[in-house]
């Protein structure tokens, strides 16, 4: 039985119950084992706290390295923009002798120590390297087949290429493959590789604005390319998706009616599990007319 | 301790910013400036860096880049104008200028080790839905390191 320590970050842990949970019935039935600590702290978004002192965020994001080193596992987050975070400190610092020494200092301070050894992955990144769409298509027992799916890759998942190595980073292609596996179509369209904000933006009304104008585009091109779901990565994501298209509604009486899920629930959903095992029915926005199409419960 | 100012100074000194050929690929792929056309515009951020700079500091342009990393990733000089930008907002963090939204949110995870609030009932809420607990905090001892490494001076600079 491989082993994992599980990060499991603010928002899907708090925010994206339905998504946690599909998570832990696809690795349960995968039998991949989930260590848990009650003392990570939050990634520390580089977009606030490294922004109010670079050095000291870095150190605060690196405490979940060496925690993890610690339990010698591999880290692995639900949410991408986690990832994101440990992994772009990790890189500056294997990357930057100045900045580790810094850093090693401030964990010092609270017994701690970064060496260098902690791994990152991803939920995603997991699945494509322990299974690749290969092993996918293998224990596909119920194929996903007339599914139409978008899938929507998130950012820090394969952006910038030098944190996190994951997919190409003009054309990634991974999340395509793995939707196929599961015997889904993956379907092509323009927005598929944008960027929702969610995780990055902390601004107030701004941010709002922004976020719904992206959310809006998003949506509108899925709907125009006919997908049944978008099919995404991380919770922040997916809650831009859901809550975009809840306030679209009000505000120009929007009605897009598409299910926003989480690659593991398509996984799920391949694997033969029903929606109250994966928590389907603990979503913003219905995925009833997904389980239709499929004519599954 | 590394100054931030040298980390930007390098930063900008490795790709010198005259580098910089104003192809606009940075703002090409920023969807901060595809959602607010005219009011952000990364390339022209990235120039006030180094002609504008104390205007700059009290401006709310400098906290819009969501740190997509896509300029970063296209730029064909190597510039790295996510990084450029996390660097300069600690200039202006260390005069005492951090934005409401963003200082009530570090607030937040300074209390509790998260950026979301959990209510006290929340692990009832979660064992509804068969999920183990995660406490309405992460552990108080988690919670001591990580205001420890954050240091005094800038828990007195959220509070600010
Ligand atoms: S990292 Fe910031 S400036 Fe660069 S493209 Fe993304 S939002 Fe725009
Ligand atoms: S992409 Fe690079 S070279 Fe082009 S305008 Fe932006 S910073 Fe300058």
């Amino acid at each position: 039985m491989s082993e994992y320590l599980l990060y499991p970050g603010c928002v899907a842990s708090v925010r994206e119950l339905g998504y946690e949970m599909s998570m832990r019935a696809v690795f349960k039935r995968l039998d991949i084992g989930l260590r848990q600590r009650d003392d990570f702290n939050c990634c520390m978004p580089a977009c606030l706290v490294h922004s109010v002192d670079y050095t000291r965020g870095l150190a605060l994001t690196s405490r979940n390295l060496a925690i993890a080193e610690e339990e010698d596992l591999p880290l692995m987050t639900l949410c991408s923009s986690c990832f994101g975070n440990l992994s772009r400190a990790k890189y500056l610092l294997d990357s930057n002798d100045d900045l580790r020494r810094d850093v090693n200092r401030l964990l010092g301070e609270v017994g701690r120590e970064y060496r260098g050894k902690a791994r990152v992955e991803h939920v995603v990144t997991t699945l494509y390297k322990d299974y690749g769409p290969k092993g996918v298509k293998e224990m596909s027992a119920k194929p996903l087949k007339g599914l139409r799916a978008a899938p929507f890759y998130g950012c820090h998942l394969f952006l910038p290429q030098r944190y996190s190595g994951f997919d190409d980073a003009d054309f990634p292609q991974k999340l395509d493959r793995l939707i196929e596996a599961t015997g889904a179509e993956s379907v092509d369209y323009h927005e598929k590789t944008s960027c929702c904000i969610g995780c990055g933006s902390f601004f107030g009304e701004v941010s709002e604005e922004a976020g719904l104008k992206l959310a809006e585009n998003i949506l509108d091109d899925v709907k125009a390319s006919g997908a049944d779901a978008v099919v995404a990565t991380c919770p922040f994501c997916m809650m831009q998706l859901e809550v975009g298209q809840i306030k679209l509604r009000e505000a120009k009486g929007k009605e897009y009616g598409i299910p926003v899920i989480h690659y593991v629930d398509a996984f799920g959903l391949s694997l033969g599990a029903d929606s109250a095992e994966l928590g389907l029915d603990v979503r913003r926005i219905s995925v009833s007319p997904l389980l239709e199409k499929l004519g599954r419960n | 301790m590394v100054d931030t100012r040298d980390l930007l100074a390098r930063l900008l000194d490795e790709k010198k910013l005259s580098y910089c050929q104003d192809c606009g690929s940075c703002t090409g792929s920023c969807p901060m400036a595809k959602a607010l056309p005219g009011r952000y515009n990364p390339r022209r951020l990235l120039q006030r860096v180094s002609n504008d700079l104390p205007e700059l500091l009290r401006s709310e342009e400098l906290w819009l880049c969501a740190w997509c990393y896509r300029c970063t990733e296209r730029c064909p000089q190597g510039i790295q104008p996510t990084e450029i930008f996390l660097l300069t907002r600690n200039l202006a963090s260390s005069e005492g200028m951090i934005p409401r939204n963003p200082k009530t949110i570090m607030r937040q995870i300074m209390k509790s080790g998260r950026s979301v609030n959990v209510p006290e009932d929340f692990d009832e809420w979660r064992e509804g839905y068969g999920l183990p607990p995660i406490g309405a905090t992460i552990s108080p001892k988690a919670i001591e390191e990580q205001r420890k490494i954050f240091g005094e001076e800038l828990l007195r600079r959220l509070e600010a």
